[in-house]
């Protein structure tokens, strides 16, 4: 359904690429994830599975290089229009919105290093690629690991005692990679490329970690078996091996001396996405409430004509407007400037996933026992919501992170050039 | 020290390179045909210069243009950024880089500027710059 923007300011183009995606996220994309949640995480990613027409299909139209700037192949877009786009696709499928970001993670990562080999590489192939055959992923959390690996202001972050369950050691020209990511990597047994963190040097535990781009076909790589969840189960995750699997040096692409800093970069462009998603689902939860209380006779009336249901129906109206503002500022903010406010993503990636998960926990109850079936739409927003409180960092950990990056910065002086 | 000695030289140094990067290489069409500009602000020495397929511009002149991307840091950096002595992303995570300006259009940039680092050398002969850093 579309939407009245407070924004009276949208381009032609920008219109345009909001009226694309919409049709996208509501005749490909919705339906395909409905299937895609009623099988098993294993049938998901088989052959003949629809995850893989729609993945061509994404990649034919272009959604999985969003963030990619038009030099290198990708859409160019500015992020008024990544925010529009993502919002679509968040309404159209959380999970898969989240498989399609990933799977530019390596790549928009190697444009940043501005390496010729790692443009041609990795790049370029990925931009022209149009079948969905190269996929990224982002290998951050790991079995012993999981928010922790993000919380840069806690103590134990560069405690020596953190040993990383992914080590690389170099030898010679060649970085050799041993130990596994776990089983939440966000498209990992189905990738072919993963943005990996690993850490070089144990002495300083999580700072000091390290980033490389590793082609998962690489010998000593395996993957384990995908994982079943509760939520966003068309969302493909699933552990990666590594078993002394040898990379160039140069395709290192972060080392200690910088991971910090541009973890929090990385961190503050993701937490972005899952704040934009998250209003998507939001929106979707509302709609689907909206329609249900038109339709639904209750006491002999609509159930939109009880007094309470219009009480209860603004006040999920109200979320998404102001998950919207939020998250269009974050993302206006921290996409047009480097580095980044990191703060102001995670405001936004907390405050819109709460949003989220509230929206769709109250449309379940405004469906009443209908909402806990799977004929309705609301009972899987409800498990791909719970999960966003948890993904890309649980909003605990987040916060307190937020809070560490307060206590150094504010008040933020005005941007000096 | 810094490496260039006053703004004179900074801003004769790349009033040329600019010139000759937007008249003799591909980079000036690519500036226009993508309707890209840039704004430099350096510190040590304090140059502001505006950059778009019209050539360069310095001090109130550059100033008075809106550009698509501002990119702020030393004039240290700008100097090992030329001699591609500096990692990016290393340089733009430590703050050693700060831009303003859609993160796409930043990343955008660096392959457009591949004709002036190969002119860059010539131009630290010229002005006695040092190359080994």
């Amino acid at each position: 359904m579309d939407y009245f923007d407070l924004n009276l300011n949208l381009s032609e183009d920008d219109l345009a690429l909001r009226k694309a995606a919409q049709a996208f996220a509501r005749d490909v994309m919705r339906p395909v994830a409905r299937k895609l949640d009623l099988m098993s995480a294993e049938e998901v990613v088989a052959e003949g599975s629809p995850l893989w027409p729609f993945l061509r299909q994404a990649y034919e139209l272009g959604y999985h290089k969003v963030l990619l700037p038009e030099g290198y192949g990708g859409l160019g877009l500015s992020p008024l229009q990544i925010n529009l786009v993502y919002e679509e696709l968040g309404w159209g499928s959380f999970g898969l919105s989240v498989l399609l970001a990933v799977a530019c993670f390596p790549f928009y990562c190697a444009c940043m290093t501005n390496n010729d080999e790692l443009i041609e590489t990795f790049v370029q192939p990925y931009c022209d690629c149009t079948d969905g055959s190269i996929r990224g992923c982002w290998a951050i959390t790991e079995p012993d690991h999981g928010s922790d690996v993000i919380a840069v202001g806690e103590e134990c972050f560069s405690s020596g005692k953190m040993r990383g369950n992914t080590q690389a050691v170099l030898d010679g020209n060649e970085w050799v990679i041993s130990g596994q990511k776990s089983a939440w990597v966000s498209g990992g047994t189905i990738a072919t490329h993963a943005m990996l963190h690993l850490q070089l040097d144990p002495s300083r535990g999580f700072a000091g970690n390290g980033i490389c781009i590793l082609p998962l076909d690489r010998k000593g790589v395996s993957r384990g078996k995908p994982l079943e969840k509760i939520g966003q189960r068309d969302l493909n995750q699933g552990e990666i091996y590594f078993d002394e699997v040898r990379i160039p040096k140069g395709w290192m692409i972060a080392e200690p001396d910088y991971y910090v800093p541009l973890l929090d970069l990385i961190l503050a462009s993701a937490n972005l996405c899952m704040s934009n998603w998250s209003v998507g689902l939001a929106r979707s939860a509302f709609e689907e409430a909206l329609d249900y209380t038109k339709q639904r006779v209750q006491g002999g009336k609509a159930l939109i004509e009880h007094y309470s249901m219009k009480q209860r129906l603004f006040h999920l109206f109200s979320r998404v407007e102001t998950g919207r503002a939020i998250s269009r500022a974050a993302m206006n903010l921290n996409l047009n400037i480097s580095p980044p406010h990191v703060e102001y993503s995670l405001v936004a990636k907390t405050q819109c996933t709460e949003m989220a998960f509230q929206n769709a926990h109250e449309a379940i109850q405004i469906f009443g026992g209908n909402g806990l079936t799977r004929e309705y739409l609301v009972e899987k927003l409800f498990r791909d919501a719970r999960a966003t409180l948890i993904e890309d960092g649980n909003n605990e950990t987040l916060t307190r992170h937020g809070g560490h990056i307060l206590s150094e910065t504010y008040p933020r002086p005005p941007l000096d050039f | 020290m810094a490496i260039f000695k006053d703004k004179t030289v900074m801003e004769d140094l790349f009033g040329e390179l600019w010139t000759k990067m937007i008249n003799e290489t591909d980079f000036g069409p690519k500036l226009r045909e993508d309707n890209f500009s840039i704004f430099f602000v350096t510190e040590d020495p304090e140059v502001v210069m505006f950059v778009d397929a019209n050539g360069p511009l310095f001090g109130e002149a550059a100033q008075a243009k809106t550009p698509v991307v501002t990119m702020k840091m030393s004039g240290d950096t700008v100097h090992k950024f030329w001699l591609k002595q500096i990692n990016v992303p290393k340089a733009l995570a430590l703050r050693q880089i700060k831009a303003k300006g859609p993160i796409g259009k930043v990343l955008q940039l660096l392959p457009l500027l591949k004709p002036g680092f190969g002119l860059y050398p010539d131009y630290c002969k010229k002005y006695n710059l040092p190359m080994e850093l």
